[in-house]
């Protein structure tokens, strides 16, 4: 406990530790204002059209399909279409109707939506025979949004590992390392302040995080606990794996990079892409940060039923990474005296 | 002098090649390829898919867009999603049957397009007015937002871990009494950053756009890659010689890779429109950079005027830090 003490001065000094928790919380404020700004929009279809070309009752038609932009001339259009970093659909007059631009390098998507718009525009005339059931989705219902608070939430649980990789870099660069070494203190008493270090942080930024941008009902809150411990856990575990490996600040900021981007974007691509019954969907969960990222998907869509499958990969992964790092720490003594003498 | 010059290059190699640069870089490189041929070239979205439960067949025409569902259960299953849009036959109203995606428009949409299938009106196309297609652009934009990435942020700190080694082992103080001028120590970092950082994105160009595209987008990029190169580790080197140490200096790279960089990349992604982005200098050189990948018009004399203008002041202000350091340490 008295350890646990000086740890925690030590990291009151580390400015670099410190903001390291603060990024996903101020991340989580900015998405709680950017919420229902514009975001919504993204996901709708886009249409350009020119000034004094359709008809009023045409554009109409197309604002209640998707955003609509008016171009005051042809050059403008077409630029706008051609833009890669949009995927807008020009719709011009015809005798009897519209027709559609494209660009050639929007998504599939997009595609369909302009080759098809013509007929769809004639068929407007025409009374639907079928009755429309649109089911409203409860809250949390814009996707992007949601998304985004996901990556931010993992990002805070796995802040713990770039926390303890740091502090424990920077100990041996400043040669604490050493100090340590010959101070009346176990390793297994070291992994543990370490660990209650980066697993305090993770579970406290990622609960704040939480509270700014999420709203967990009660009876998802003993869940939501249980996936920010094992996460933390996991995640001040990895820092500790970190600062073994790296020698220097330089080669410990390239590993926490490539973690980073380990841990985000294969879950944020196999969630988007992949359906949950292939098989390749259930190798992503060799990474532990996919089964916290799909846990907190369900949560937010309020699809419960895959949680204690997810919770129970995480508890796999925490005790798997605990032996192995136990089994790597026990072995270094007995290599580390015989290479430098 | 040139002579000089030539030893504190041979010197300030060995440097990079000590602390792991190229190897890094060549790390990055290979990650960012993989990513880029196995990941961000496939990624696309597809069409609403169209569900029918049609037990009497009353449904003629199936259209490729529509899957069967034998069941009412399998069409609310598959259209839980809130993608795909189903169509229920078997009553004796047909119901058109979806979960909102959460926009009323795009909700408005699917139930045309469902519609528009079950009629068969799906013949159409659409005029193509660009040159790219679908893969081509992800991968010059992809390719671009990479380079971007990493001249701005890793090459940052890569000038600057090199940086600290050498004031770690005392050079700058060294320096003061050695016959050899502060612009050559600052010119010799700087062109040896300047020649991997042009390797580099030569490198990713050609291997993430193909030969003879790449090839053809190359002489534009490589001149902003330049510009942007110079700019960071100018920058860099300013931050390295100012900062006490290293982990102050991981502050300020921290600051910049996110709340500098992220905005631009949002803005250059997703199209977001914001007016105050125009007032951020890095948007300008992320566009110029995109631009070039797509061969499209970047902008005017006045974007070189400024750009060069920003790296003479920046050499200034970085010989002049240095002076003062070098007077500090006596």
């Amino acid at each position: 406990m008295k350890g646990l003490k000086y740890q925690l001065k030590n990291i009151r000094r580390d400015k670099m530790c410190i903001l390291t928790f603060l990024l996903p919380i101020i991340a989580g404020i900015a998405i709680h204002l950017l919420s229902g700004v514009n975001l919504q929009t993204v996901s709708e279809a886009s249409f350009g059209i020119l000034k004094n070309d359709l008809s009023q009752e045409a554009s109409l038609w197309l604002k209640a399909n998707g955003n609509l932009t008016q171009y005051e001339t042809p050059e403008e259009l077409y630029a706008a279409i051609n833009d890669p970093s949009t995927q807008i659909i020009g719709v011009l007059k015809t005798d009897n109707g519209i027709r559609t631009l494209l660009s050639g390098d929007e998504l599939t998507l997009n595609k369909v939506i302009a080759d098809t718009l013509p007929q769809a525009y004639t068929g407007r005339t025409e009374k639907s025979p079928y009755t429309r059931t649109i089911i409203p989705v409860s809250e949390n219902a814009d996707g992007l949004t949601s998304l985004l608070i996901v990556i931010t939430l993992v990002t805070a649980m796995f802040m713990g590992a770039t926390f303890n990789a740091m502090n424990i870099i920077g100990e041996k660069e400043d040669g604490v390392a050493f100090i340590n070494r010959i101070l009346p203190m176990t390793a297994k008493s070291y992994i543990i302040q370490k660990i209650t270090l980066g697993f305090m942080g993770s579970a406290a930024s990622a609960l704040i995080t939480s509270l700014i941008c999420m709203q967990i009902k009660p009876s998802q809150l003993i869940p939501f606990l249980l996936l920010i411990i094992l996460s933390a856990y996991i995640s001040a575990l990895t820092g500790l794996f970190i600062g073994h490996l790296s020698e220097g600040l330089m080669t410990g900021i390239v590993y926490i990079k490539i973690l980073m981007i380990l841990f985000l974007a294969p879950p944020i691509l196999f969630y988007l892409t992949i359906p949950p019954q292939s098989p390749l969907f259930n190798l992503s969960y060799l990474l532990p940060s996919s089964a916290t990222f799909y846990a907190l998907m369900d949560l937010l869509n309020n699809q419960p039923d895959r949680l204690s499958l997810n919770l129970f990969i995480l508890f796999v992964h925490a005790i798997l990474w605990s032996v192995t790092y136990t089994l790597i720490k026990n072995k270094r003594p007995r290599s580390r005296p015989a290479a430098t003498s | 002098m040139l002579k000089g010059f030539f030893h504190l290059l041979k010197k300030d190699f060995r440097l990079m090649v000590s602390g792991k640069f190229f190897l890094l870089a060549l790390a990055s490189l290979l990650l960012y390829s993989c990513y880029i041929n196995f990941v961000y070239v496939n990624l696309d979205q597809d069409i609403y898919p169209v569900c029918l439960y049609d037990p009497q067949s009353k449904q003629p025409l199936i259209s490729e867009y529509v899957t069967k569902v034998d069941t009412r259960e399998a069409l609310e299953t598959a259209c839980s999603d809130r993608y795909s849009i189903g169509f229920d036959l078997s009553g004796e109203s047909p119901e058109l049957y979806m979960l909102s995606s959460g926009s009323d428009v795009t909700d408005h949409y699917r139930s045309i397009w469902g519609e528009t299938v079950l009629a068969g009106n799906t013949d159409g196309q659409a005029r193509l007015i660009g040159t790219n297609n679908k893969e081509m652009k992800n991968r010059r934009e992809i390719t671009a937002e990479f380079l971007f990435f990493e001249l701005s942020a890793v090459g940052f700190l890569g000038l600057a871990s090199m940086l600290f080694k050498e004031k770690q082992m005392g050079v700058i103080r060294v320096h003061g009494i050695l016959p050899v001028s502060k612009s050559m120590f600052i010119l010799s970092k700087l062109f040896l950053l300047f020649i991997s950082d042009l390797t580099f994105a030569a490198l990713l160009t050609v291997l993430n756009v193909g030969l003879s595209h790449g090839l053809a987008v190359l002489p534009a990029v490589l001149v902003h890659a330049g510009i942007l190169s110079l700019i960071m580790a100018l920058i860099g080197f300013f931050c390295a010689v100012r900062l006490p140490n290293f982990k102050q200096f991981s502050l300020v790279y921290l600051a910049l890779a996110v709340f500098v960089t992220t905005p631009v990349f949002i803005a250059g992604q997703i199209g977001v429109a914001w007016d105050w982005i125009v007032y951020h200098p890095m948007y300008h050189l992320f566009m110029a950079m995109k631009s070039a990948y797509f061969a499209a018009p970047s902008a005017g004399t006045i974007y070189y005027l400024i750009s060069f203008g920003a790296i003479a002041l920046l050499f200034l202000l970085a010989h002049r830090t240095l002076t003062i350091e070098i007077t500090k340490e006596g």
